[in-house]
Protein backbone atom coordinates (compact mmCIF):
# COMPACT_ATOMS: atom_id res chain seq x y z
CA UNK A 1 0.00 0.00 0.00
CA UNK A 2 1.63 3.25 -1.01
CA UNK A 3 2.25 6.28 1.87
CA UNK A 4 0.13 9.02 1.39
CA UNK A 5 2.48 12.11 1.21
CA UNK A 6 0.76 14.28 3.70
CA UNK A 7 4.10 17.02 3.78
CA UNK A 8 4.85 18.47 0.59
CA UNK A 9 8.16 20.56 0.17
CA UNK A 10 7.73 22.62 -2.53
CA UNK A 11 11.77 23.64 -3.98
CA UNK A 12 13.38 24.67 -6.99
CA UNK A 13 17.37 24.87 -8.01
CA UNK A 14 16.72 28.60 -9.21
CA UNK A 15 14.83 31.55 -7.91
CA UNK A 16 11.69 32.48 -9.70
CA UNK A 17 10.27 29.30 -10.75
CA UNK A 18 7.29 30.13 -9.37
CA UNK A 19 7.45 28.04 -5.88
CA UNK A 20 4.97 30.14 -4.15
CA UNK A 21 2.54 30.08 -6.87
CA UNK A 22 2.66 26.86 -6.53
CA UNK A 23 2.66 26.13 -2.77
CA UNK A 24 -0.07 28.90 -1.87
CA UNK A 25 -2.28 27.51 -5.18
CA UNK A 26 -2.23 23.33 -4.38
CA UNK A 27 -2.84 24.66 -0.72
CA UNK A 28 -5.73 27.03 -1.92
CA UNK A 29 -7.70 24.36 -4.05
CA UNK A 30 -7.18 21.19 -1.12
CA UNK A 31 -8.36 23.72 1.35
CA UNK A 32 -11.48 24.29 -1.41
CA UNK A 33 -12.00 20.77 -1.79
CA UNK A 34 -12.41 20.60 2.06
CA UNK A 35 -9.08 19.64 3.15
CA UNK A 36 -7.26 21.65 6.17
CA UNK A 37 -4.14 22.49 5.29
CA UNK A 38 -1.27 25.04 5.98
CA UNK A 39 1.54 26.38 4.13
CA UNK A 40 5.01 27.30 5.58
CA UNK A 41 7.29 29.84 4.53
CA UNK A 42 10.57 28.97 4.32
CA UNK A 43 12.51 30.74 2.27
CA UNK A 44 13.82 32.70 5.16
CA UNK A 45 15.99 35.14 2.85
CA UNK A 46 13.74 36.06 0.75
CA UNK A 47 10.06 36.06 2.55
CA UNK A 48 7.26 36.87 0.26
CA UNK A 49 4.24 34.66 1.55
CA UNK A 50 3.36 37.42 3.82
CA UNK A 51 3.25 40.08 1.22
CA UNK A 52 1.39 37.63 -0.98
CA UNK A 53 -1.55 37.03 1.07
CA UNK A 54 -1.77 40.36 2.22
CA UNK A 55 -1.14 39.13 5.88
CA UNK A 56 -1.56 42.04 8.89
CA UNK A 57 -0.76 42.50 12.67
CA UNK A 58 1.10 38.94 12.49
CA UNK A 59 2.50 38.81 15.76
CA UNK A 60 4.70 35.55 15.87
CA UNK A 61 6.65 33.84 12.84
CA UNK A 62 7.58 30.97 11.70
CA UNK A 63 11.11 31.93 12.73
CA UNK A 64 10.08 32.36 16.24
CA UNK A 65 8.91 29.05 15.90
CA UNK A 66 12.18 27.33 14.69
CA UNK A 67 13.71 29.50 17.16
CA UNK A 68 11.71 27.74 19.80
CA UNK A 69 10.23 30.93 21.32
CA UNK A 70 6.67 29.99 20.32
CA UNK A 71 4.56 27.22 20.01
CA UNK A 72 3.20 26.04 16.49
CA UNK A 73 0.03 27.53 17.10
CA UNK A 74 0.90 30.79 17.77
CA UNK A 75 2.91 31.14 14.30
CA UNK A 76 -0.45 30.17 12.76
CA UNK A 77 -2.70 32.26 10.88
CA UNK A 78 -6.37 31.09 9.88
CA UNK A 79 -6.95 32.92 6.17
CA UNK A 80 -10.06 30.19 5.83
CA UNK A 81 -12.21 33.18 5.34
CA UNK A 82 -10.48 34.14 1.90
CA UNK A 83 -11.09 30.10 0.82
CA UNK A 84 -14.92 29.18 -0.52
CA UNK A 85 -16.04 26.61 1.37
CA UNK A 86 -15.78 24.33 4.42
CA UNK A 87 -12.04 24.10 4.27
CA UNK A 88 -9.19 25.24 6.53
CA UNK A 89 -6.24 27.14 5.16
CA UNK A 90 -3.74 28.22 7.08
CA UNK A 91 -0.78 30.04 6.96
CA UNK A 92 2.82 30.42 8.87
CA UNK A 93 5.00 33.33 7.81
CA UNK A 94 8.51 33.84 7.42
CA UNK A 95 9.43 37.48 8.83
CA UNK A 96 10.09 39.86 6.31
CA UNK A 97 12.18 42.50 8.26
CA UNK A 98 15.84 43.14 7.97
CA UNK A 99 17.15 41.97 10.90
CA UNK A 100 15.13 38.29 10.97
CA UNK A 101 16.68 37.82 7.34
CA UNK A 102 20.02 38.65 8.93
CA UNK A 103 19.37 36.56 12.05
CA UNK A 104 18.45 33.44 10.22
CA UNK A 105 20.90 33.18 7.56
CA UNK A 106 23.71 33.62 10.39
CA UNK A 107 22.43 30.13 12.23
CA UNK A 108 25.23 27.71 13.00
CA UNK A 109 24.46 23.58 12.34
CA UNK A 110 23.33 22.77 15.92
CA UNK A 111 20.63 25.22 15.20
CA UNK A 112 19.73 24.08 11.81
CA UNK A 113 19.61 20.41 13.43
CA UNK A 114 17.38 22.08 15.68
CA UNK A 115 14.94 23.45 13.05
CA UNK A 116 14.85 20.19 11.62
CA UNK A 117 13.85 18.35 14.77
CA UNK A 118 10.94 20.81 15.09
CA UNK A 119 10.14 20.42 11.52
CA UNK A 120 9.77 17.36 12.16
CA UNK A 121 7.46 17.22 15.27
CA UNK A 122 5.34 19.11 12.77
CA UNK A 123 3.55 15.84 12.13
CA UNK A 124 3.02 15.00 15.61
CA UNK A 125 1.81 18.20 16.57
CA UNK A 126 -0.38 19.61 13.08
CA UNK A 127 -1.28 16.23 11.08
CA UNK A 128 -1.74 13.48 14.37
CA UNK A 129 -3.21 16.46 16.44
CA UNK A 130 -4.65 18.97 15.29
CA UNK A 131 -5.80 16.70 12.05
CA UNK A 132 -4.23 18.93 9.23
CA UNK A 133 -4.59 16.93 5.77
CA UNK A 134 -1.40 18.60 4.11
CA UNK A 135 1.49 20.80 4.74
CA UNK A 136 3.42 22.67 2.13
CA UNK A 137 6.69 23.89 2.79
CA UNK A 138 7.30 26.78 0.63
CA UNK A 139 11.18 26.69 0.04
CA UNK A 140 14.03 29.06 -0.48
CA UNK A 141 15.87 27.81 -3.97
CA UNK A 142 19.14 25.74 -3.96
CA UNK A 143 20.77 23.59 -1.85
CA UNK A 144 20.79 25.79 1.67
CA UNK A 145 19.76 24.79 5.01
CA UNK A 146 16.47 25.85 5.16
CA UNK A 147 15.45 24.25 1.80
CA UNK A 148 17.71 20.89 2.81
CA UNK A 149 15.68 20.42 6.29
CA UNK A 150 12.69 21.11 4.54
CA UNK A 151 13.23 18.16 1.96
CA UNK A 152 14.25 15.63 4.85
CA UNK A 153 11.28 16.61 6.73
CA UNK A 154 8.65 15.84 3.72
CA UNK A 155 7.15 13.15 2.49
CA UNK A 156 6.88 14.47 -0.94
CA UNK A 157 9.13 16.94 -3.02
CA UNK A 158 7.03 19.11 -5.74
CA UNK A 159 10.13 20.66 -8.25
CA UNK A 160 9.84 23.56 -10.02
CA UNK A 161 11.76 23.78 -13.30
CA UNK A 162 11.72 26.05 -16.50
CA UNK A 163 13.33 25.51 -19.67
CA UNK A 164 15.90 27.61 -18.84
CA UNK A 165 19.02 26.12 -19.87
CA UNK A 166 20.80 27.01 -15.95
CA UNK A 167 17.48 25.63 -14.53
CA UNK A 168 17.43 22.23 -16.61
CA UNK A 169 21.32 21.08 -15.92
CA UNK A 170 21.37 22.81 -12.14
CA UNK A 171 17.65 20.59 -11.38
CA UNK A 172 18.68 17.92 -13.10
CA UNK A 173 22.21 17.72 -10.62
CA UNK A 174 19.70 18.44 -7.38
CA UNK A 175 17.72 15.78 -8.56
CA UNK A 176 20.94 13.43 -8.59
CA UNK A 177 22.55 14.55 -5.48
CA UNK A 178 20.06 15.81 -2.95
CA UNK A 179 17.13 13.89 -3.47
CA UNK A 180 18.35 10.85 -4.95
CA UNK A 181 20.68 10.39 -1.34
CA UNK A 182 17.43 10.76 1.21
CA UNK A 183 14.96 8.79 -1.35
CA UNK A 184 12.62 11.05 -2.12
CA UNK A 185 9.71 10.80 -3.60
CA UNK A 186 9.54 13.63 -6.14
CA UNK A 187 7.23 15.28 -9.00
CA UNK A 188 8.10 17.13 -11.34
CA UNK A 189 6.77 20.96 -12.40
CA UNK A 190 7.79 22.03 -15.57
CA UNK A 191 6.55 26.22 -14.88
CA UNK A 192 6.43 29.27 -17.94
CA UNK A 193 6.60 26.75 -21.22
CA UNK A 194 5.97 29.37 -23.69
CA UNK A 195 5.10 27.10 -26.44
CA UNK A 196 1.01 27.60 -26.59
CA UNK A 197 0.27 24.56 -28.12
CA UNK A 198 1.97 22.77 -24.62
CA UNK A 199 -1.08 21.65 -23.28
CA UNK A 200 -2.36 19.81 -26.13
CA UNK A 201 1.16 18.13 -26.61
CA UNK A 202 0.71 17.23 -23.02
CA UNK A 203 1.57 13.56 -23.33
CA UNK A 204 4.67 14.34 -25.63
CA UNK A 205 6.10 16.77 -23.72
CA UNK A 206 5.83 14.67 -20.66
CA UNK A 207 7.37 12.14 -21.74
CA UNK A 208 10.35 14.01 -22.98
CA UNK A 209 10.83 15.85 -19.80
CA UNK A 210 10.23 12.61 -17.91
CA UNK A 211 12.86 10.83 -19.77
CA UNK A 212 15.21 14.14 -19.51
CA UNK A 213 14.97 14.53 -15.48
CA UNK A 214 14.35 10.82 -14.56
CA UNK A 215 11.27 11.85 -12.18
CA UNK A 216 7.51 11.45 -12.40
CA UNK A 217 5.89 14.57 -13.57
CA UNK A 218 3.44 16.22 -11.76
CA UNK A 219 2.65 18.59 -14.20
CA UNK A 220 3.24 21.45 -17.00
CA UNK A 221 1.93 24.52 -16.64
CA UNK A 222 2.05 27.36 -19.85
CA UNK A 223 3.43 30.90 -18.73
CA UNK A 224 0.22 32.99 -18.89
CA UNK A 225 0.33 36.76 -18.95
CA UNK A 226 -2.84 36.85 -16.77
CA UNK A 227 -0.85 35.89 -13.85
CA UNK A 228 2.75 37.91 -14.87
CA UNK A 229 -0.45 40.91 -15.15
CA UNK A 230 -1.26 39.93 -11.11
CA UNK A 231 2.20 40.29 -9.64
CA UNK A 232 1.80 37.97 -7.16
CA UNK A 233 -1.76 39.75 -6.32
CA UNK A 234 -4.24 36.75 -5.98
CA UNK A 235 -4.89 33.20 -4.92
CA UNK A 236 -5.39 32.47 -8.73
CA UNK A 237 -8.00 29.50 -7.71
CA UNK A 238 -10.05 31.45 -5.53
CA UNK A 239 -9.99 35.07 -8.21
CA UNK A 240 -9.94 32.91 -11.16
CA UNK A 241 -11.68 29.81 -10.46
CA UNK A 242 -12.18 29.40 -14.62
CA UNK A 243 -8.67 30.27 -15.50
CA UNK A 244 -6.90 27.40 -17.21
CA UNK A 245 -4.12 27.39 -14.52
CA UNK A 246 -6.62 26.93 -11.63
CA UNK A 247 -7.58 23.28 -14.02
CA UNK A 248 -3.96 22.65 -14.57
CA UNK A 249 -3.40 23.30 -10.47
CA UNK A 250 -6.27 21.43 -9.29
CA UNK A 251 -5.22 18.05 -11.71
CA UNK A 252 -2.11 18.60 -9.76
CA UNK A 253 -3.42 18.43 -6.28
CA UNK A 254 -6.23 15.68 -7.50
CA UNK A 255 -2.91 13.84 -8.18
CA UNK A 256 -1.32 14.32 -4.73
CA UNK A 257 -4.57 13.78 -2.94
CA UNK A 258 -5.42 10.37 -4.84
CA UNK A 259 -1.09 9.51 -4.28
CA UNK A 260 -1.04 9.31 -7.97
CA UNK A 261 2.14 10.87 -9.25
CA UNK A 262 4.00 8.47 -11.17
CA UNK B 1 26.41 -22.39 35.20
CA UNK B 2 23.69 -22.47 32.65
CA UNK B 3 22.64 -26.16 33.07
CA UNK B 4 21.78 -25.09 36.40
CA UNK B 5 19.61 -21.75 35.04
CA UNK B 6 18.06 -24.49 32.53
CA UNK B 7 16.47 -26.44 35.57
CA UNK B 8 15.33 -23.64 36.98
CA UNK B 9 14.45 -20.86 34.87
CA UNK B 10 12.03 -21.17 31.63
CA UNK B 11 13.94 -21.79 28.29
CA UNK B 12 13.06 -18.57 26.74
CA UNK B 13 14.31 -16.28 29.61
CA UNK B 14 17.74 -17.87 28.77
CA UNK B 15 17.24 -17.55 24.90
CA UNK B 16 17.05 -13.58 25.97
CA UNK B 17 19.68 -13.47 28.14
CA UNK B 18 22.01 -15.33 25.71
CA UNK B 19 20.50 -12.66 22.71
CA UNK B 20 21.43 -9.69 25.40
CA UNK B 21 24.96 -10.66 26.08
CA UNK B 22 24.95 -11.50 22.56
CA UNK B 23 24.27 -8.15 21.51
CA UNK B 24 26.37 -6.43 24.21
CA UNK B 25 29.12 -8.45 22.73
CA UNK B 26 28.67 -7.49 19.55
CA UNK B 27 28.84 -3.89 20.57
CA UNK B 28 31.82 -4.47 22.22
CA UNK B 29 33.70 -5.77 18.85
CA UNK B 30 32.25 -2.67 17.28
CA UNK B 31 33.93 -0.37 19.65
CA UNK B 32 37.01 -2.69 18.89
CA UNK B 33 36.82 -2.09 15.08
CA UNK B 34 36.47 1.08 15.49
CA UNK B 35 39.71 1.83 17.65
CA UNK B 36 41.35 -0.45 15.37
CA UNK B 37 40.65 1.79 12.47
CA UNK B 38 41.43 4.73 13.87
CA UNK B 39 44.92 3.34 15.45
CA UNK B 40 44.18 3.85 18.99
CA UNK B 41 44.77 0.29 19.98
CA UNK B 42 46.65 1.71 23.33
CA UNK B 43 43.56 3.93 24.48
CA UNK B 44 41.06 2.22 26.60
CA UNK B 45 38.37 4.87 26.10
CA UNK B 46 35.36 4.51 23.75
CA UNK B 47 36.36 6.53 20.87
CA UNK B 48 33.23 8.71 21.06
CA UNK B 49 33.64 12.46 19.36
CA UNK B 50 30.91 14.40 22.04
CA UNK B 51 28.23 16.09 20.24
CA UNK B 52 29.11 15.40 16.87
CA UNK B 53 26.03 17.10 15.36
CA UNK B 54 23.50 15.11 12.93
CA UNK B 55 22.24 17.74 10.67
CA UNK B 56 21.30 17.76 7.19
CA UNK B 57 25.32 18.93 5.77
CA UNK B 58 26.21 15.91 7.63
CA UNK B 59 23.46 13.26 7.08
CA UNK B 60 24.32 14.41 3.07
CA UNK B 61 28.41 13.23 3.50
CA UNK B 62 27.84 10.40 5.22
CA UNK B 63 28.24 6.89 3.22
CA UNK B 64 24.63 5.78 1.47
CA UNK B 65 24.44 2.73 4.33
CA UNK B 66 24.74 4.77 6.95
CA UNK B 67 22.59 7.67 6.22
CA UNK B 68 19.95 5.35 5.37
CA UNK B 69 20.15 4.50 9.21
CA UNK B 70 20.49 7.95 10.63
CA UNK B 71 17.39 8.97 8.45
CA UNK B 72 15.27 6.66 9.61
CA UNK B 73 16.05 7.98 13.85
CA UNK B 74 16.02 11.20 12.47
CA UNK B 75 12.27 10.90 11.48
CA UNK B 76 11.07 8.68 14.31
CA UNK B 77 13.52 10.62 16.79
CA UNK B 78 13.94 7.27 18.63
CA UNK B 79 14.19 3.60 17.73
CA UNK B 80 15.62 0.18 18.60
CA UNK B 81 17.63 -1.69 15.66
CA UNK B 82 14.53 -3.83 15.18
CA UNK B 83 12.10 -0.71 14.14
CA UNK B 84 14.96 0.83 12.43
CA UNK B 85 15.43 -2.42 10.38
CA UNK B 86 11.72 -2.61 9.87
CA UNK B 87 12.05 0.52 8.20
CA UNK B 88 15.51 0.12 6.11
CA UNK B 89 13.91 -3.49 5.25
CA UNK B 90 17.53 -4.64 6.25
CA UNK B 91 18.47 -7.27 9.07
CA UNK B 92 18.35 -6.21 12.05
CA UNK B 93 22.07 -7.37 13.40
CA UNK B 94 23.39 -5.26 10.56
CA UNK B 95 21.18 -1.66 11.72
CA UNK B 96 22.68 -2.47 15.13
CA UNK B 97 26.08 -2.10 13.73
CA UNK B 98 25.20 0.59 11.84
CA UNK B 99 23.67 2.19 14.84
CA UNK B 100 26.18 0.89 16.97
CA UNK B 101 28.85 2.60 14.45
CA UNK B 102 26.69 6.00 14.79
CA UNK B 103 26.54 6.42 18.54
CA UNK B 104 30.84 5.93 18.45
CA UNK B 105 30.62 8.83 15.83
CA UNK B 106 28.44 10.77 18.07
CA UNK B 107 25.80 11.34 16.40
CA UNK B 108 23.47 9.26 17.94
CA UNK B 109 22.72 8.70 22.01
CA UNK B 110 21.92 5.06 23.43
CA UNK B 111 19.74 4.17 26.26
CA UNK B 112 19.37 0.57 27.51
CA UNK B 113 15.44 -0.39 28.85
CA UNK B 114 14.89 -3.63 30.42
CA UNK B 115 16.61 -5.61 27.25
CA UNK B 116 15.85 -3.08 24.95
CA UNK B 117 18.36 -0.64 23.41
CA UNK B 118 16.84 2.55 22.25
CA UNK B 119 18.92 4.85 19.50
CA UNK B 120 18.12 8.77 19.58
CA UNK B 121 19.33 12.11 18.56
CA UNK B 122 19.89 14.34 21.57
CA UNK B 123 18.63 17.87 19.91
CA UNK B 124 18.32 19.86 22.67
CA UNK B 125 21.07 19.51 24.39
CA UNK B 126 23.50 19.05 21.84
CA UNK B 127 25.77 21.75 21.45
Amino acid sequence: MKTVSKIIAVHSYKGGTGKTLLSVNLAAVLAKNGKKVCVFDLDFRAPSLFAILKAQNVEFWFNDYLNNTCDINKALIDLSSRIPGNGKFFASFANPATEAIRDMTSKDRKWEMRALGRLLALRESLLRDQKFDYLFFDTSPGIQYSSINAIVAADFVVVATTADRSDVDGTKRMLQELYNLFEKKTGLVLNKVLDSSATAKKPEMSAKVKAVYQVPMLGIVPCFCEILRAEGNLIFVQDKPDHPFTKIIAEMARKIDNNEVT
Amino acid sequence: MIKDELLTKKPLSILEKIEESLERLNEKMEIMIEIQKNGNGNQRSVPTLPDASLDVMTLLSMPDHLRKTAMVICRCGRATAEETAEQTRRARAVESAYLNQLVIMGYLKKERKGRKAYFYIDRETQG
